[in-house]
């Protein structure tokens, strides 16, 4: 088609371009504060040093924090993943109503704001006495986690044709042997994204964990949390570039999942 | 319209070669080839849609080479249609007058008179999904001539209806034409389609025209093997030239062992490999005592007509097509003769 | 056939029992909560209703949240036409250059807008040196700052339905358009935004109904300047434990965004890919 205009194209490029440096550029900006010298936090830094990791690594309510983290991180993955993958094979062998009206419920903890769902379990956890345990941050994240597992294995079940598992049937193999040989290999990538998702859902999750955690039990972003608020020192900016690396990491293994699944970036 | 050494590259790839080309007005024409033979490059030219390499474009006397598509008054008609999916039928066919700014009134007659032209009345209203494929083609045409176009352009309109709406829709096409004799560039591959609705076909091939002609022109004196073979059914056997004589040539026919003079196409010359073009009908049976000995291998009964592939001796077949003759059986031995006259000698590409 | 149906039940268990107990049972329960005050059934709303300050807060929230929206799908659209005509590596960059963000903390990316907005911070800085300000600019603590931040979480939900619609633009639309004689700006009116409208409209609601429930990005950067529904609730809990207040504070909110989706799940056309291909 005729193209459109020399001027449009440019304003558009560095319009976007604009906007993609807001995206992505603040995000960074943790990263020198963290190496910063003096105890207080300062953009640019006066000068550089490693002291704030030192401080973060000797302090055992940051090393805790941190190991806090990812044990929940890993209960929720676990719940999610398990559950969450089971409901996607339940929910495809399921037509009309029943299956809207499930899909709806296992997407709900995404629909409902985050605020609500906190508050919510948190009064619960505290009559079952549940709160301030890494079992109940676990099973509250894994909630919220859940739509993103049965989203992204059921996506990859839309990639199992009917007729493989016909053809296999007609080989003679049974059902589990038709689920491990031919629906797991194929939904594996799926299964694997929605795994990496829950954990930094988890990993990454403020809201309900400030409720739940209780001080024995606190995840790193809530001490982040609680920090900001009292002290604000660099010491903040490591914990927050320790994030970064870890969601860095997780981001770019799901790309490599995703690629060699041939699906959309998740 | 006319095209003046317009040519089209991509990279070191031509998609179409330098082609001189005049639609005369009122002409409808009919760019007609093999996908990738620089029908629709051409097509895009004329709209405005491509930009050519080099040479110049003319409509009337209005040079329009840079101008872009909205500039050249030109209806076009899409493969698919590209009617828009969020307006009415109405609002697509108003489309291009609304743009232009007409006064309200004036619109909602012309659209009326474009809905009523294809027969579409009373859909004004409708949304464009809830119409059948032949509909949106007419909404397609409907709005392209609404704007009174100088040049309208139409992509393989009919590709995506079923066979029998096709024949039912290029009839629609022809009497539209009849009665308004707008200058039309029509591109499709279906060589039947071509000869239905055409004044003149241009037969392309690797970007550029091989041949320019009415249908009789092109179905009679194919200037190639190739035209022969894309308009009509054929029969191209190797023959070799002995020598020419103005319009005729005297051949050596291997697959007959044996010689003859037949009308020629032009370039050609004593020594050259060619093809003599017998087409079906002019494949004879039992007409002449000494004919060539052959055998029926196949009877096809196609209900007015018998199709059937005749084995000659030398073991070359040839298809004939015959009205309906019951007597006609597999394995008979017949004596093949054909029409000398209304064979031709092509060069064999 | 039965033994199909039991193992489709035994796949779905687990979820839905999971769901049942964590989920449905405390909010049903938190709900219950807000009738069920010793002032009377609807005496939470009432007190929500009436007075000035809660009131307040439920405006604000609701034009921050607004303007949030607006401010996203603005600043969405040059990304996602750019990416419509971007192709292999550039497209990659800019594609990833919106994902990416996703992955990161709320919490990390509101903390380093702390850092960027503070009175002495870089963009004051930068600002004075430039000679637009002579003063620092108050950028945090109040709505300016929790814009800036909302803004900068939810831009990437903007962008990507309205990316998917403009890529299910048809090209021929807007060649048949221009070849109607329609100018530049003609087509874009008539043919283009239109067809971007789905996504558009998609992305502004998401962003509006995901605004309306924030809570990190307000309480850090907006502070007591800029109280939002969901901070209100928070503080009902921790400051004054009245749980009654917090949970009709839920239930409105809850009820405001399921009716704001229900309303637009039937003017939208999410998901059906209407003017799709």
């Amino acid at each position: 088609m005729s193209k459109s205009p020399l001027w449009l194209r440019l304003l558009a490029q560095i319009s976007a371009g604009l906007v993609l440096a807001f995206l992505c550029l603040p995000i960074l900006a943790v990263i020198p504060a963290s190496f910063n010298q003096a105890s207080f936090i300062t953009l640019p830094p006066v000068a550089y040093s490693g002291r704030w990791y030192e401080a973060f690594i000797s302090d055992p309510e940051w090393r805790q924090a941190l190991f806090a983290s990812l044990h929940v991180a890993v209960i929720a993955t676990i719940v999610a993943v398990v559950t969450g993958t089971a409901a996607a094979l339940g929910l495809h062998r399921l037509t009309g109503r029943s299956r809207g009206i499930l899909t709806g419920l296992f997407l709900a903890p995404m629909i409902v704001p985050v605020i609500v769902t906190a508050v919510a379990v948190y009064r619960s956890a505290l009559d079952v006495g549940l709160s301030g345990t890494p079992l109940g941050l676990g099973l509250a994240h894994a909630l919220l986690a859940l739509p993103f597992v049965v989203i992204n294995v059921g996506i990859a079940l839309r990639g199992v044709e009917e007729n493989w598992l016909r053809a296999a049937a007609g080989l003679g193999a049974g059902p589990w042997r038709i689920f491990r040989t031919v629906t797991l290999p194929n939904i594996a990538p799926g299964i694997v994204g929605g795994a990496i998702f829950s954990f930094i859902t988890s990993f990454d999750e403020v809201v309900v964990a400030v409720f739940l955690a209780g001080y024995a039990n606190k995840t790193l972003p809530v001490k982040i949390w609680e920090s900001i608020r009292l002290e604000f020192t660099p010491v903040v900016a490591v914990a927050a570039t320790l994030m970064i690396v870890l969601a860095i990491v997780l981001f770019a293994v799901a790309q490599l999942l995703s690629k060699s699944g041939k699906k959309q970036p998740i | 319209m006319r095209f003046a050494g317009s040519a089209k590259n991509y990279g070191a790839v031509a998609a179409l070669k330098p082609t001189d080309l005049e639609i005369r007005d009122g002409e409808f024409m009919t760019l007609l080839g093999p996908s990738g033979s620089g029908k629709t490059t051409l097509l895009n030219l004329a709209a405005g849609y491509l930009e050519p390499s080099a040479g110049r474009i003319f409509i009337g006397e209005r040079d329009v080479t840079n101008l872009p598509a909205r500039q050249r008054n030109i209806g076009m008609v899409f493969q698919n249609y590209a009617l828009f999916p969020h307006m009415s039928v109405a609002d697509n066919v108003a489309y291009g007058l609304t743009v232009r700014r007409l006064p309200k009134p004036e619109i909602q007659r012309r659209v009326a008179a474009a809905l009523a032209m294809v027969r579409l009345d009373d859909y004004g209203a409708r949304r464009i999904q809830e119409l059948s494929g032949g509909q949106q083609q007419r909404v397609a045409l409907a709005r392209a001539i609404v704007i009174e176009p100088d040049v309208l352009l139409m992509d393989e309109p009919l590709g995506a209806l079923d066979k029998q709406l096709r024949r039912q829709v290029q009839l629609e096409l022809r009497r539209l034409h009849e009665e308004h004799r707008r200058t039309t560039i029509y591109v499709t591959h279906d060589q039947e389609e071509a000869l239905v609705l055409s004044d003149r076909v241009a037969v392309m091939r690797d970007g550029s025209i091989e041949q320019l002609g009415t249908a009789a022109e092109l179905y009679d004196e194919p200037v190639n093997a190739f035209v022969a073979g894309f308009i009509g059914e054929s029969n191209l056997l190797p023959a070799k030239v002995v020598s020419v004589s103005g319009a005729e040539a005297r051949i050596d026919i291997a697959a007959f062992g044996q010689s003859a003079n037949v009308p020629a196409a032009k370039g050609l010359k004593a020594g050259d490999d060619a093809r003599l073009l017998i087409r079906p009908e002019h494949v004879l049976i039992d007409r002449e005592p000494d004919g060539l000995a052959a055998e029926i291998t196949e009877v096809v009964y196609l209900g007015e007509l018998t199709a059937f592939n005749l084995r000659l001796a030398t073991g070359e077949t040839v298809w004939g097509r015959q009205i309906t003759d019951r007597s006609l059986k597999r394995g008979m031995s017949v004596k093949a003769s054909w029409k000398r006259a209304s064979a031709r000698i092509v060069p064999k590409n | 056939m039965a033994r199909r149906h039991i193992e489709t039940l035994l796949l779905l268990a687990p979820a839905v029992i999971f769901l049942f107990l964590c989920f449905v049972v405390p909010l049903a329960r938190l709900f219950s909560l807000a009738f069920t005050d010793e002032a009377g059934p609807f005496a939470t709303f009432a007190i929500l209703a009436d007075s000035d300050v809660y009131r307040r807060v439920m405006v604000n929230t609701f034009l921050v949240a607004l303007a949030v929206a607006l401010i996203t799908v603005v600043l969405a659209w040059p990304v996602a036409y750019i990416l419509t005509k971007l192709k292999g590596f550039w497209f990659a960059f800019a594609l990833y250059g919106v994902l990416f963000p996703f992955w990161i903390s709320v919490l990390v990316r509101t903390f380093s807008w702390m850092i960027l907005l503070e009175r002495n911070g870089p963009l004051n800085r930068f600002l004075i040196n430039l000679g637009i300000t002579d003063k620092p600019l108050a950028l945090l603590f109040n709505d300016t700052g929790v814009m800036i931040g909302m803004v900068h979480v939810l831009l990437p939900y903007a962008i990507l339905p309205l990316y998917g619609a403009m890529l299910r633009i048809d090209q021929r639309l807007l060649m048949a358009s221009d070849g109607l004689g329609a100018g530049l700006f003609d087509t874009f009116r008539r043919v283009y935004f239109p067809l971007c409208l789905p996504g558009l409209m998609g992305g502004a609601t998401f962003v509006f109904l995901l605004s309306l429930g924030f809570f990190i990005t307000p309480a850090l950067l907006g502070g007591s300047n800029a109280i939002t529904l969901s901070m209100l609730i928070a503080s009902f809990i921790n400051d004054r434990l009245a749980w009654s207040l917090a949970a009709a504070a839920s239930l409105v909110l809850l009820v405001v965004v399921l009716a704001l989706l229900a309303a637009t799940a039937k003017v939208l056309p999410f998901g059906k890919g209407m003017y799709a291909k």
